[in-house]
């Protein structure tokens, strides 16, 4: 097009209206306020799962080498485990058994939670196995541990004479898992879900939904736009260009403050989760620090991605909901747009659990993907400045091409009514031949 | 406004110059060309799909040409500013949820009218229209006609040179008609070119000073209303009798056809040679009072039959019954003498 039609005003007056319609919207309200409490439901998780936790009763059972040390353990760890109950009903309890293997089988029948073995060893040290049933939380598999270190404590005390020069000697506590989640025969542990992968899990996912529910919205608007019939007046009042880049610039904007609306009361939620795990559960119920894997680094990463993830699918989105005269068309362009992010969703959480194979370097580097697999690997694994400094190399070079090409099919586009363009026409708008 | 230049003829403004658009193997436009005076009111003559919607687009620089130009005061319109134009499209449609002002607001914004002062203009039209209320509305709320009056607004707040628009009168009470007729004139005495395209011949007739008749993508006839008018060498008489509206004994009157029947009066084409007095005469010498006797030019609408070979609004006519050989209901007149013959 020859006219020279600056960006600047109209694609900002368009924008404006965009996002005041939506964030504007009760359906913008309601929303964003059902998942903000969601949001804060699910970032209070772990505290809420412990406050339910809190009237189990963890049953042990506990096997020795000889008859005073289970005596003596189940009395020490009643004492140290239990101390911390105001009241209430007791949170473990311990049964003496008598052999070890019966005993472990009750762990894998769900009869017992736990089995302790206490094996005294010739040099008196005491050896501690733990054989941790499925509902057995990492958080009471941790108390458990230094409730033996207090058994091998006050064991040492009264069974050896200090004078004699017998140095205390640390017990040894392996835990293994019956029946429970393990990952290599260790039950998962609450610091592992606050390391990196769960930051980097929350991202991809916020990501994905994000791209694809406000592509969406982008998409919608211009169809909404065409059904209405109001896109003759536009396209003749103002350039595709500008109007292109009002919708992203204003839909995205709407889609971020419903992001922020989302994830500021999580993300506070998570920073006084401690103070509140200790309103609620009392003093020493610290909750495993979820926000441990968050850097400022990794957070701006997000938002480059997320910014720049969204104005290249939704380019892609505005080009597709051009093509389309109806709202129920839509729902057709749905799922092959989704696909595209869906390949990328699945790389990121094999790049989450895989680390870097082969093709999910490659995969982080190209633009459609990088927005999910790049962030997942900075959040979980070393990736090297040049890698990264491609990637959105690649990303912004590929929103370039995409933005030409969208804005063709656009100009085009919403001009069709009534006739389903094929690929054959498609391909003469971005040459440019139509 | 750029003076005239490249060599077009002072008041001539619009220059439409063989213009030519395909879409696939269908060939919209075919070498159109006619040009608009300014400051005009232009009627822009055809059936659907005689080209006039693609011309308007390629005019306002949202569709391109395959080969033609089309210029404004000399500047092809691919270099005019966007608030050259105002347009009225045929399928009219606003922001539903958006209130009248809001939106009026917005449009002028995007032609680079400030927000207070397309305010201040938008309230003064509603007024005009005598609708002040709706600024207020939602135009969801708004009846088809009245949003219909709120996108004229639209495509005029922005006080553009050329008004373009697309069937403004279809979908329109008589009160709206006037209306919009009324503020059509109020623009065009301010300087404004007018180019509206219809198909209801009458309309045209009573509102422009200049016609293209189009058909197939290309202009079949066009020039001054009187030009056009006169284009095909058909003479007329428009007669009234009291008392006889069949005007039966006009057949004795050699070289004279009813062609257009009416209660009232009725109109009447003559054959080279019959004067228009021959005919008063013969009515007179039969007795007959006559109530209305005018020479006239053929009618807008038998210049379109004439050029194209049939209505501009033929498809809003039922078609010819098979099987009695003959047209069944016609609301045309001019059908209905057709059919006459075979009657």
């Amino acid at each position: 097009m020859s006219r020279r039609d600056p960006i600047l005003p109209n694609a900002g007056i368009v924008a404006r209206r965009e996002y005041a319609e939506r964030v504007g919207s009760r359906l913008f309200h309601l929303s964003t306020l059902l998942l903000a409490t969601l949001g804060v439901v699910v970032a209070l998780s772990p505290l809420i799962v412990r406050m339910l936790d809190r009237d189990t009763v963890t049953r042990i059972g506990v096997v020795a080498s000889d008859g005073p040390l289970v005596d003596r353990s189940i009395s020490i760890l009643d004492g140290v485990l239990n101390a911390t109950a105001t009241g209430g009903p007791r949170a473990y309890e311990f049964s003496r058994e008598a052999n070890a293997d019966p005993a472990l089988q009750k762990v894998v029948d769900g009869d017992l939670d736990a089995l302790l073995v206490a094996t005294r060893q010739p040099s008196g040290r005491i050896d501690f196995k733990f054989h941790a049933g499925e509902n057995m939380g990492a958080d009471r598999t941790q108390l458990v541990s230094i409730g033996t270190l207090a058994v091998a404590i006050l064991d040492w005390t009264a069974s050896q004479k200090i004078e004699a020069g017998n140095p205390f000697t640390m017990p040894q506590l392996d835990v293994t898992a019956a029946g429970g989640p393990s990952s290599g025969g260790q039950p998962i542990s609450s610091a592992e879900y606050a390391s990196r992968r769960v930051v980097g899990i929350v991202f991809v996912v916020l990501i994905f939904i994000t791209l694809v529910i406000y592509g969406m919205w982008v998409a919608a608007g211009v169809v909404a736009e065409k059904a209405s019939r109001v896109m003759e007046v536009m396209i003749s009042a103002a350039s595709p260009q500008q109007l292109v880049i009002g919708k992203v610039a204003g839909i995205g904007l709407a889609g971020l403050t419903q992001a922020v609306g989302i994830l500021a009361p999580a993300v506070a939620a998570i920073a006084l989760e401690d103070r509140i795990a200790g309103a609620v559960l009392g003093p020493g119920s610290s909750v495993a620090p979820s926000l441990a894997g968050l850097s400022i680094g990794l957070l701006a990463a997000f938002l480059a991605y997320f910014v720049l993830g969204f104005v290249l699918y939704a380019l892609i989105y505005a080009a597709a909901g051009s093509l389309v005269s109806r709202a129920e068309d839509l729902q057709m362009l749905a799922l092959p747009l989704s696909l595209l992010a869906i390949v990328g969703y699945v790389q990121a959480v094999m790049a989450l659990t895989g680390g870097s194979a082969g093709f999910i370097r490659v995969a982080s580097y190209v633009p459609f993907w990088s927005p999910f697999v790049m962030l997942t690997r900075l959040s979980v694994g070393r990736v090297e400045p040049w890698e990264v400094v491609l990637s959105f190399s690649l990303l912004v070079a590929a929103i370039g091409v995409v933005f030409v090409v969208a804005v063709r099919v656009y100009a085009a586009g919403v001009l069709l009514y009534g006739q389903r363009p094929g690929l054959r026409t498609i391909a003469a708008v971005v040459v440019g031949s139509r | 406004m750029s003076p005239s230049r490249g060599g077009y003829p002072p008041r001539v403004s619009l220059v439409v110059d063989r213009v030519s658009k395909r879409f696939g193997s269908v060939v919209a436009l075919d070498g159109m060309t006619f040009e608009v005076p300014r400051g005009q009111v232009f009627g822009f003559l055809g059936a659907n799909g005689a080209g006039k919607t693609t011309t308007m687009r390629i005019a306002l620089g949202v569709l391109h040409p395959d080969a033609g130009s089309i210029a404004w005061n000399g500047v092809p319109t691919a270099h005019l500013p966007r608030g050259t134009w105002g347009y009225l499209p045929e399928e009219r449609g606003l922001y539903p949820r958006m209130t009248v002002l809001d939106q009026l607001v917005y449009f002028a914004g995007l032609y680079g009218v400030p927000r207070e002062r397309a305010a201040r203009e938008a309230r003064a039209w509603l007024a005009r229209f005598r609708v002040p209320e709706f600024a207020e509305r939602r135009a969801e709320e708004l009846s088809k006609g009245n949003q219909q009056k709120v996108q004229f607004l639209a495509a005029v707040l922005h006080d553009p040179d050329v008004l373009l628009m697309d069937e403004p009168f279809t979908g329109l009470d008589p009160v709206n008609v006037a209306l919009l007729r009324e503020a059509f004139l109020e623009l065009r005495d301010r300087g404004k070119t007018l180019i509206f395209s219809t198909h209801q011949m009458e309309t045209a007739e009573a509102m422009c000073e200049s016609v293209a008749i189009v058909d197939r993508g290309r202009v079949v006839v066009g020039g001054t209303l009187g030009d056009v008018k006169r284009s095909t060498g058909r003479r007329m008489i428009v007669l009234g009798i009291e008392g006889d509206h069949r005007l039966a004994w006009l057949s004795t009157v050699p070289g004279t056809r009813v062609i257009r029947p009416g209660i009232d009066r009725s109109e009447v084409e003559l054959d080279a040679g019959v004067r228009p007095d021959d005919v008063l005469a013969a009515a007179i010498a039969r007795g007959l009072r006559v109530t209305h006797f005018e020479i006239a030019d053929a009618s807008l609408e038998q210049v379109f039959i004439d050029h194209v070979g049939r209505p501009a609004d033929e498809e809003m006519r039922l078609a010819p019954d098979a099987d009695a050989g003959s047209v069944a209901v016609s609301a045309a007149p001019a059908r209905a003498s057709e059919s006459e013959p075979a009657a």
